[in-house]
C-alpha cells in the first residue's frame, strides 16, 4: 500500500473476463424479437446501377425486409466526414449506393431476416444489373486529363490540395554547395485487420422513442450525435453503447453506413436488428490504411546537416471520404521533419479519389508514413555521403536545450532529448559490435542488416482549436457512500487497459486500494459527453481529465477533513485510506470523511453534500513522443526470405504510469509495423478487383516470424498535462516500419541497393540477388 | 487475367470446327455445364456449376460466337454471373492442320473477374482457369472421336461402320 500505485506494473482489470470468455461484445448481444442483417455489394469497383431485381430475397425463408438505395434515399443522412480542409470536395456518400457504385464492397442492398444465415443467403438472391464503368485504380492515372471522373458533379478526381511551407526551398535550389537527393517512396495500403469485426445492433423502442446502438466502436459519443442526425432524432432519444471491443486501430475511429442501416431498419421495423461484419467484408469496406506516393528532394550539405525537403504526397483516398479520410494525410505533412530541425520544408499533398474503399485512420495515422519518409531520407543522406547512419542522425538532432521547439512544419516540439535515446538504445543493440559482425558475414556470402529509426509522433490529440470535433475529453470521479470510487471516462477503450490505469491514477491520489476504484467508459447514458480513443490520446488527455476531477475531489475531501481535524485543508495528504497531516499527527479515515461528505451531517459552510466531480481537460497542445529502435535482419540469399534477428526498441512516452501496457503497446505496435515492412498489402487488380480479399491472401504477421523484442525506456515528461504523459498506444508502428526497411537496404548494400518499396517480400528480395549475383 | 494455350485433337480440321460449332458438344463438354440452350439472337444460355477452390457457386452464362471464319477461326465472347461473382471473357480460336488427321487449336484470350471469386480465389484462378480449359478440351476431343471414329455398335441391327 505504501508504494505509490503509478509506476508499478499492476496486472490489467480486464484480463480475468476477457481471458476467460466472459467479455460481450457486439455479437453476444441477444435481444428478443432480434432481427439479423445481411448486405448484398458491389461486385464492380465502377459501375451505374440498373435495376436491381430483390423479389426472390423478399420471398426467401424469414426474410422482413429489403431495402435498395432508392428506398432509404432522403430517409437516412450521408455517411459523415468531419475533416476540416479548406477548398475539400466531399462526394455525397449514402449509406446504401444510389445509382452508381465506386468501389469493390460498397453496400448496394439490405436484407433484415430472422436470422444471420437466412440474411445472408438472401441477399445472394438479390441481382443487380450493372453497366460498368471504367475503373480508376492508380492515383497518379486518376489526376490525368484524360482520366475517367468518379464523381463527376466534382469535376475531377482531386479531393483536395493543401500546402505547407516553412523557410524557403527555393533559396536552395541555387546554393551549388547543396547535394540534392531525390527518391520516390510507395507507402502501401494497408487493413487495419482488429480481431474482432465490425458489429452493430441498433434497437429501436418506439413507445419509448428511443434509440439504442450497440456498436463496436472507439467513439461513442461522436456515433450518437451521428446517428442522431442521420436518422433525424434528437440525440437525447439515442444512446449508443460501446461494449467490449476487439479491437480497432483507428478502424472503429468512424461512422460506417452499416451503422446507419441498422439504425434505420429497426426504426422502420420497430424491432432490434443485429449486424455482424464477415472477415471479407471487414477486408473489403473497413477503411484502409497508408496509401501514398511520395516524391521528395532532400538538400544536404557535404557535412551531413540537411537543409531542406520538398515532399510531394499524393495520397489515395479511396471512393469516398469517412470521417477522417482527407485529414490523415495532411499529418504526414505535419510531422514530416521528424525529430530533426530542418530550417526549409514544402510539402504539397494532393488527395485523390480512386475506385477503392477510402483510406482513413490506422495505427499512426499519417505518421507512420511520415516516419517512414524522413528515416529512409535519413539513411539516403548516409548513403550518399558515405556516413554511418548514427552520424547522419546525431548531426541533425536538435539540442535537448532547444525545447519547446517551433517547426517550420508549424508544430512546436514540447520536451525531447533524442541522443539519450538513440545513445541507450546502440549499447542495448550492441551497434560497434553489430557492425563488426556484420562484415565478417560479408566476406562470408552472408548478408546482415542493421537498421535504425529515430522517431518522434504528434499525440494526446489535441488541442480543440486543430481537432474537427474538438480534441478535450471529459472525466468523472464519484465516491459512493460505502467509500469505493466509480471512475467515469469519455475516452472509449479497445485494449488499451485505462480500466487499469485509469483506477491507479485514481487509487494513487485518493490513497485507497485499487481494488476499489471500478472504471466505466462507452455509454453515452452513463458518461455525459466524450470525444474517444484515438491518437494516442487516452491517458494524456482523458486520464488527465480524471486526475483533474480527481484533484477538485480532494479539495473538497480535505476541506471536510481539516472542518473536523481543526488544521488547515492543504497541511493534508491523502495515503493508505486516510487524510491526515504530514507527520501523522491528525488524521481521520477515508471512509469517515466519504460518510459525512454524503450525509452532510457536519459539513463546513459553502460545501455541498455528496462527493462527484467531473473535469474537461483541453490540452494545450499536442505531445511529442519519441524514440529510438534498432532492426537487425538477416536475408537469405537462396530464398530471399528475411528473418528479424534482434529487435531493440527504446521509446520515451513522457512518464510511465504502467510499464507492462506500455510494453504491451510497443509489442502490438512494432509487430504490425514489421507486418507493413515485410508483409501485408492490400491489392487491387487494374479493374478494381480487391485480389487480396482473405486472410489467406493478406499476409497478417504471426507469433513465430518475430523475435523477442527488447523494449526500454527513457522518460521525458511533457508540461502539457499535469500528469506528464505523452502517450504510447501507436509509437511502435510509427517507429519500427522504417528501422526493418532500413535493415534490409543495410543488408544489401553489397548488390547496390538504394531504396526498395515496401513490402519487402521473398520474391522481391530474391529477383535483387539473383540480378545482383548476375551483376 | 490472360489465357492462352493450344492443344490437338486427333480428328480433321472440318470435324473439329462442326463440333466446335455445335451447342450440343460444347455443353457436353463444358465441365459443370448443366444447360445451354440458344437464344433468338444466336447466342446461348448456359447454367454452369464451378468450383474455384473453397468458391464454389452456380453461373448464368452467356456465350456468343463472333466473326465466325470457317474452318479456322471464330472469337467466343462469354459473359458469366452468380452468387460468387461474374466472369467476362473473350477469346480467339483458331483452328490449323496438323497433317489429315489432326488439329491444333490456339486460344489466346483475356477474362475479368470479380467478386468472392475474384477476392478470395486469386492465387487459384490461373490454375483453375487452366484446368477447366483441359477438362474441356479433353472432353471435346472425346466428343470430336465419338463422331468422327464412333465405336463399333454393340446392337446386332445396326451396322457397326456407318463409313
Amino acid at each position: 500500500m505504501a508504494t505509490p500505485l503509478l509506476g508499478q506494473r499492476v496486472k490489467r482489470k480486464e484480463d480475468p473476463r476477457l481471458i476467460q470468455g466472459r467479455g460481450h461484445y457486439v455479437d453476444d448481444i441477444q435481444l428478443p424479437g432480434m432481427l439479423h442483417m445481411a448486405f448484398t455489394r458491389s461486385l464492380h469497383a465502377h459501375a451505374r446501377i440498373g435495376s436491381i431485381r430483390v423479389a426472390a430475397a423478399k420471398a426467401a425463408p424469414g426474410v422482413v425486409a429489403v431495402y435498395t438505395g432508392q428506398d432509404i434515399q432522403g430517409q437516412l443522412g450521408w455517411v459523415p466526414c468531419a475533416a476540416g480542409i479548406e477548398g475539400l470536395k466531399v462526394p455525397r456518400h449514402s449509406c446504401l449506393a444510389i445509382d452508381k457504385v465506386c468501389y469493390v464492397g460498397e453496400p448496394v442492398a439490405a436484407v433484415v431476416a430472422a436470422s444471420g444465415y437466412a440474411a445472408r443467403d438472401a441477399a445472394d438472391l438479390i441481382e443487380v444489373d450493372y453497366e460498368p464503368l471504367p475503373a480508376v485504380v492508380n492515383p497518379e492515372k486518376a489526376l490525368a486529363k484524360e482520366s475517367p471522373v468518379i464523381h463527376e458533379e466534382l469535376g475531377d478526381n482531386v479531393a483536395f490540395v493543401a500546402k505547407l511551407a516553412g523557410g524557403d526551398c527555393a533559396s536552395l535550389e541555387a546554393d551549388k554547395t547543396l547535394k540534392v537527393i531525390k527518391a520516390r517512396f510507395i507507402n502501401q495500403r494497408l487493413a487495419p485487420v482488429s480481431m474482432e469485426t465490425r458489429g452493430v445492433v441498433a434497437n429501436y423502442s418506439p413507445g419509448e422513442d428511443l434509440l439504442t446502438v450497440w456498436s463496436s466502436t472507439q467513439v461513442p459519443h461522436i456515433l450518437k450525435t451521428q446517428l442522431a442526425i442521420m436518422n433525424s432524432l434528437d440525440e437525447a432519444r439515442c444512446r449508443v453503447i460501446a461494449p467490449e471491443v476487439g479491437g480497432g486501430f483507428g478502424s472503429k475511429l468512424n461512422v460506417y453506413g452499416e451503422e446507419g442501416m441498422a439504425c434505420l431498419a429497426s426504426r422502420r421495423l420497430g424491432r432490434p436488428v443485429k449486424w455482424i461484419e464477415g472477415r471479407r467484408e471487414n477486408l473489403q469496406a473497413t477503411i484502409h490504411g497508408r496509401d501514398q506516393i511520395n516524391e521528395l528532394e532532400v538538400y544536404v550539405r557535404p557535412d551531413g546537416k540537411v537543409v531542406g525537403l520538398k515532399c510531394s504526397i499524393i495520397a489515395d483516398l479511396g471512393a469516398y471520404h469517412q470521417l477522417l479520410t482527407p485529414a490523415i494525410p495532411t499529418l504526414t505533412a505535419l510531422m514530416i521533419l521528424g525529430c530533426y530541425n530542418i530550417p526549409n520544408v514544402f510539402v504539397q499533398t494532393t488527395g485523390v479519389f480512386t475506385n477503392k474503399m477510402a483510406t482513413d485512420a490506422y495505427r499512426g495515422a499519417g505518421r507512420p508514413e511520415a516516419t517512414y519518409i524522413i528515416e529512409r531520407v535519413m539513411d539516403l543522406v548516409a548513403h550518399e555521403l558515405n556516413m554511418d547512419p548514427v552520424d547522419v542522425r546525431m548531426k541533425n538532432f536538435p539540442s535537448p536545450d532547444d525545447f519547446p521547439l517551433a517547426l517550420p512544419t508549424g508544430v512546436t516540439y514540447d520536451t525531447a532529448n533524442y541522443q539519450r535515446s538513440l545513445k541507450k538504445v546502440l549499447k542495448a543493440a550492441g551497434y560497434s559490435r553489430l557492425r563488426k559482425e556484420q562484415e565478417r558475414l560479408r566476406k562470408k556470402g552472408k548478408y546482415l542488416g542493421i537498421g535504425l529509426s529515430t522517431y518522434v509522433e504528434i499525440c494526446a490529440m489535441g488541442p480543440s482549436s486543430r481537432m474537427p470535433a474538438g480534441g478535450w475529453e471529459f472525466g468523472e470521479v464519484r465516491i459512493d457512500p460505502t467509500g469505493k470510487v466509480t471512475v467515469l471516462s469519455g475516452t472509449s477503450p479497445h485494449g488499451q487497459g485505462e480500466e487499469t490505469s485509469f483506477a491507479q491514477i485514481v487509487a494513487d491520489g485518493l490513497g485507497i486500494p485499487y481494488d476499489d476504484v471500478t472504471v466505466y467508459h462507452g455509454d453515452t447514458f452513463q458518461v455525459p459527453m466524450g470525444i474517444g480513443t484515438f491518437g494516442s490520446r487516452t491517458t494524456a488527455v482523458g486520464g488527465t481529465a480524471i486526475y483533474q476531477a480527481m484533484g477538485r475531489l480532494k479539495k473538497k475531501m480535505a476541506r471536510i477533513a481539516a472542518h473536523q481535524l481543526g488544521v488547515k485543508p492543504g497541511e493534508l495528504v491523502f495515503r493508505d485510506r486516510r487524510i491526515e497531516t504530514e507527520d501523522g499527527q491528525k488524521s481521520i479515515g477515508f471512509a469517515e470523511v466519504v460518510a459525512e461528505a454524503i450525509f452532510a451531517k457536519q459539513l463546513p459552510p459553502g460545501i455541498d453534500p455528496g462527493l462527484h466531480e467531473h473535469s474537461v481537460f483541453e490540452p494545450s497542445n499536442y505531445t511529442f513522443p519519441f524514440g529510438a529502435h534498432v532492426a537487425v535482419v538477416e536475408v537469405d540469399g537462396e530464398t530471399g526470405e528475411i528473418r528479424l534477428r534482434n529487435y531493440y526498441a527504446v521509446d520515451d512516452c513522457g512518464r510511465v504510469l504502467n510499464p507492462m501496457l506500455v510494453d504491451g503497446q510497443i509489442h502490438g505496435g512494432v509487430a504490425q509495423a514489421v507486418g507493413q515492412a515485410l508483409w501485408e498489402e492490400l491489392v487491387y487488380d487494374e479493374n478494381g478487383q480487391l485480389i487480396t480479399g482473405s486472410l489467406m491472401d493478406y499476409a497478417v504477421p504471426k507469433a513465430h516470424q518475430f523475435c523477442w523484442f527488447e523494449t526500454q525506456n527513457t522518460e521525458t515528461r511533457t508540461p502539457v498535462n499535469p500528469l506528464g504523459v505523452k502517450g504510447v498506444g501507436e509509437a511502435g508502428t510509427i517507429g519500427a516500419t522504417p528501422a526493418v526497411v532500413n535493415a534490409v537496404v543495410d543488408a544489401l548494400k553489397p548488390f547496390g541497393v538504394r531504396h526498395i518499396d515496401m513490402p519487402l517480400k521473398p520474391e522481391k528480395i530474391w529477383r535483387i540477388l539473383k540480378q545482383g549475383v548476375r551483376n | 487475367m490472360k489465357l492462352d494455350g493450344s492443344y490437338t485433337i486427333p480428328a480433321p480440321r472440318e470435324v473439329v470446327w462442326q463440333q466446335l460449332m455445335n451447342p450440343e458438344t460444347l455443353a457436353k463438354s463444358l465441365p459443370g455445364c448443366e444447360r445451354m440452350q440458344p437464344n433468338p439472337d444466336g447466342s446461348y444460355q448456359a447454367e454452369l456449376k464451378v468450383g474455384i477452390g473453397a468458391v464454389k457457386g452456380s453461373y448464368q452464362a452467356r456465350i456468343e460466337i463472333l466473326n465466325p471464319v470457317s474452318p479456322e477461326r471464330y472469337r467466343m465472347k462469354v459473359e458469366g454471373k452468380g452468387a460468387g461473382g461474374f466472369v467476362n471473357g473473350e477469346g480467339l480460336l483458331t483452328l490449323t492442320e496438323n497433317g489429315s488427321a489432326q488439329t491444333l487449336i490456339t486460344y489466346s484470350g483475356e477474362a475479368q473477374v470479380g467478386g468472392v471469386v475474384a477476392s478470395v480465389g486469386q492465387r487459384l484462378l490461373q490454375a483453375a482457369a487452366r484446368q477447366i480449359v483441359s477438362q474441356f478440351f479433353q472432353a471435346f476431343a472425346k466428343q470430336v472421336q465419338a463422331v468422327a471414329f464412333p465405336p463399333p455398335s454393340t446392337d446386332p441391327l445396326i451396322p457397326s461402320s456407318p463409313r
